[in-house]
């Protein structure tokens, strides 16, 4: 990207900073804080629609030139990794020691780790593999005055200091640059399958139980409606029913064990229930996987993401869907998290109520709600980061000593942190 | 504090937990006067045992008014000095805390009190197949809360993890008397992480009173390995092939000559006394592929020229070869009158340079070393051998404990892996750690417990700065 100025919900132009080193954005980051500046880091910018409008002007610190791979030492499965390197390039280093990082990440070619980071990006294999926070085991950041700070270290198990690490991920950027990280690693699979089938809204609820239930260990438990199956067969030509929901089964593991577990859940699903039924392997996989993992961000104009009791994701999806005919709904129902998308042309007032219904929904199963996506007009009007709750507090007394001028991305995240 | 501020510090106390939830005489005391670290000791001034969220609330808030300190402690199995009172002032003890209160099998968690015992926890969710993944080796006496608070982990967290990635919120009584709820049963909730750095945090940042966890089901199948080798260097070689080969075990442990002498004279298991050194090696999952997965361990546990490799052949047996492991510490009295625990981490692959370390620092300080730790995670643990009621010794064995953790610093380690930094390890903070980090983690404190009133000097060499010296006056004259 070799353009000069950038801009956050409309809110800018902010001229773009490109350091060459961790010393420079030391610097910028000095400066900026001299000059009563704010500082916006970006990498890839996949994610920028995320949050509320920046609240003060400020600079863009692109963190693209900073993609080095540090230490790779395989043996130990760690890597240590500057934070503006891509998902795709580090998946791809990675994977000629047979290795990855087990996280389903969107735009991977565009995306780099330390925004996924700060975003706490996942996707569809969550169940069986976890979070970024089950990887992350060492950071290191700039701080308000420049300097970088580190915590965490390079071995698996370490319990020296505060994991700071934890705090980093899903802040947003803001407290702190990310510029370098070492990662906990997995083997790649010997093998992987995805069986899909189709069901009737009424067989939605005892599927997604029976599920839980099953002899098997999915990594990957998804439901898509109608309405999303349709944009995955369009946009990835990936083979799914027609029918008012599919439910999408992974399987990772060695070729015995996601043989014997394939065949065990077709055994398990009553025949009576379902349709379609279709099972994948191998490469066979592949666009189907990437259509899994590319749909939660193909959102156009509004995307919520709901997280609750995994127990209450059929029935929220029911309410859901009775609002629009069209929205895109797809959830990772093994882990409680449901994702929407509303392309149509719905009106502030109907879309507020909706979600305010749907937030109410998802609060009564022990969640919340968020909007990653909407108009930049519509930000000050809806739930952006979800309704308030109690632990707020302690959040803004974190932010107020780990940032006190409110420099990193200020007003973008919660309660306008 | 004059007296008459003391004497109404221990009504106000005994006011709020009874009179049966109350400690304050010198030989009740001294029961409390250390954790699972010995070297260093000091009575609190008064223990209370609080039944539940309100009454730490309560205590925490007479603290406050009265200006001492204090700190939570679970069951004391801590082996960094954790909940030692340094300084003296109230221990609020935890371990009354400790009704299961929720179990929710649909949605994979559980709620318990700070005071459930950790393995209370599995035995409760046997029935159903499911187990609690953290798994110390005191995990038939520590709590979940100090689990939280040093980020514990065990044998099979190589496959499972530690106790943070099973910890999905908290509710916690900060240092001013306030109550927080982190996190809860969902997971993703929108805004910082709190749960996720308060994990670890090894009670400075405030008292968790209820936990939210993870459960985990029960592996269908397990095939559990015993590798005897002649050399500890092939022990760790067969270690780093098998992780290179991209196997994931649940566990891998090791234990050296010395230990099995120990351990066998307890319990009688059949370990080889002539052995370099064993490998316990276990796989689980699906019975589906586990064989295969036993076969390419043992093909290559054989190609690094081990032995023999045994297997376990029943529950019982794999029961047994796994109370061998966990109660190894136990045996250790048999070796010596007193015992150190280092608690070390290098890259996997440094493996068998850090036990010829070891070995050369044990030579050098003429101390009997024996070691018995998760080899999967590099996680080392020499036990240094000594008696002490000799002081001589002591300094030996604290210059070779001294010397090992550099070592493990040297090559990209850590000085804890999973017992934490206490007060036992608070000079090796800088050399992990530069100023400026240091400083940031400081802030961090500072943003949950600003007057350091709890667990103070504890993990941060500096974080004993912010107690007035005229409190340590106050609080000798509790």
């Amino acid at each position: 990207m070799d353009d000069n100025a950038c801009s956050i919900d409309d809110f800018g132009p902010l001229p773009i900073m490109r350091p060459q080193s961790v010393a420079e954005i030391g610097d910028i980051v000095r400066r900026a804080a001299a000059e009563g500046q704010a500082i916006y880091p970006v990498g890839g910018r996949t994610l920028l629609h995320i949050g509320l409008p920046p609240t003060r002007p400020g600079i863009a610190v692109d963190l693209w030139s900073l993609s080095q791979v540090l230490d790779y030492p395989a043996r130990d499965m760690t890597v240590t990794v500057q934070a503006g390197i891509t998902l795709a390039q580090l998946q791809a280093i990675l994977a000629t020691e047979n290795q990855r990082l087990p996280i389903d990440v969107p735009h991977a070619e565009q995306a780099t780790l330390g925004g996924v980071l700060a975003a706490n990006v996942n996707g569809a294999r969550r169940l069986g593999f976890g979070t970024l926070r089950d990887y992350v085991i060492g950071i290191s950041t700039i701080n308000d005055q420049g300097q970088e700070v580190k915590a965490g270290g390079r071995v698996v198990k370490n319990v020296a200091g505060y994991d700071l690490c934890k705090l980093h991920i899903g802040a947003l950027g803001t407290l702190g640059i990310i510029s370098q990280v070492t990662l906990k690693l997995r083997p790649l699979p010997e093998c992987a399958s995805l069986i899909t089938f189709g069901c009737e809204t009424a067989a939605l609820d005892h599927l997604l139980d029976h599920l839980h239930a099953t002899r098997t260990r999915p990594v990957c438990l998804d439901v898509l409606n109608r309405a999303s199956a349709r944009f995955l067969v369009r946009e990835f030509r990936a083979n799914l029913p027609e029918a008012p929901w599919v439910i999408l089964v992974g399987f990772e593991d060695n070729s015995d064990a996601v043989g014997w577990q394939v065949r065990q859940l077709i055994q398990e699903l009553a025949p009576g229930a379902i349709q379609g039924l279709e099972a994948r392997a191998g490469a066979a996989c592949e666009p189907l996987w990437r259509g899994l993992i590319e749909h939660t961000a193909s959102g156009q104009r509004l995307t919520f993401k709901a997280n609750l009791l995994p127990s209450a994701v059929a029935a929220f999806c029911r309410q859901t869907q009775t609002h629009s005919e069209s929205i895109r709904l797809h959830a990772h129902a093994g882990s409680g998290i449901v994702y929407g998308h509303l392309d149509g042309d719905l009106t502030l007032p109907q879309v507020a109520a909706m979600l305010k219904e749907m937030t109410d929904a998802a609060v009564r199963a022990e969640g919340n709600l968020v909007v990653p996506r909407c108009p930049s007009e519509w930000k000050r009007e809806l739930p952006v980061w979800g309704r308030e709750r109690g632990e707020l507090v302690l959040m803004r007394q974190v932010k107020e000593k780990l940032d006190p001028q409110h420099l990193f991305n200020p007003g973008r995240f919660l309660a306008g942190i | 504090m004059s007296l008459t501020s003391t004497l109404s510090l221990i009504d106000r106390l005994r006011a709020i937990v009874g009179p049966d939830g109350i400690l304050t005489s010198p030989s009740e005391l001294l029961v409390y006067e250390c954790d699972g670290f010995t070297i260093e000791k000091n009575k609190p001034d008064v223990v209370v045992f609080p039944t539940s969220t309100e009454q730490v609330v309560q205590i925490v808030k007479a603290c406050n008014e009265l200006d001492v300190p204090f700190l939570p402690r679970g069951a004391g199995t801590s082996l960094a000095g954790g909940c030692l009172p340094v300084g003296g002032g109230v221990m609020i003890t935890l371990s009354r805390m400790k009704r299961i209160l929720e179990v929710d099998y649909r949605n994979r968690y559980a709620v318990v009190e700070p005071g459930v015992i950790n393995l209370w926890l599995t035995n409760h969710l046997k029935p159903q197949g499911w187990h609690f993944a953290p798994d110390p080796s005191s995990q038939g006496a520590c709590t979940i809360g100090g689990n939280v608070a040093t980020n514990s982990g065990g044998p099979h967290t190589l496959k499972y993890g530690v106790t943070v990635n099973h910890v999905l919120g908290l509710e916690f009584v900060l240092p001013d008397g306030r109550v927080v709820r982190t996190g809860g049963p969902v997971e993703d909730n929108p805004g910082y992480d709190l749960t996720g750095v308060i994990v670890g945090s090894e009670g400075t940042f405030g008292i968790a009173t209820k936990v939210w966890v993870r459960i985990t089901r029960n592996p269908e199948a397990y095939r559990t390995l015993l590798g005897v080798f002649e050399t500890v260097d092939d022990a760790t070689n067969t270690i780093s092939d098998i992780i290179g080969a991209g196997i994931v075990p649940a566990a891998l442990e090791m234990l050296d000559t010395l230990i099995l002498q120990a351990v066998e004279a307890a319990f009688h298991f059949g370990f080889p006394l002539d052995a370099g050194a064993v490998l316990i090696m276990e796989v689980d999952g699906l019975e589906a592929g586990l064989e295969n997965e036993a076969e390419r361990i043992i093909k290559i546990a054989k190609k690094n020229h081990a032995r023999e490799v045994r297997r376990a052949n029943s529950d019982a047996e794999r029961l047994l070869l796994w109370k061998s492991r966990k109660q190894a510490f136990g045996a250790v009295g048999r070796l010596a009158p007193s015992y150190c625990t280092q608690d070390g981490v290098v890259p996997r692959t440094r493996l068998p340079h850090i036990l010829r370390e070891i070995q050369r620092i044990g030579d050098k300080y003429d101390l009997r070393i024996c070691n018995v730790f998760h080899a999967g995670d590099g996680n080392i643990h020499p036990i240094l051998l000594f008696d002490e009621r000799d002081a001589e010794q002591v300094k030996r064995v604290l210059a070779a404990s001294g010397e090992i953790l550099d070592e493990c610093i040297r090559v990209g380690g850590s000085v804890t892996g999973e017992h934490g930094i206490g007060v036992e390890k608070i000079d090796f903070m800088p050399k992990l750690f530069s100023p400026e980090d240091l400083a940031m983690m400081m802030r961090l404190r500072a943003a949950f417990n600003p007057e350091g009133r709890c667990s103070p000097r504890k993990m941060l060499p500096t974080a004993g700065a912010c107690i007035e010296p005229s409190k340590a006056g106050r609080r000798a004259a509790l």
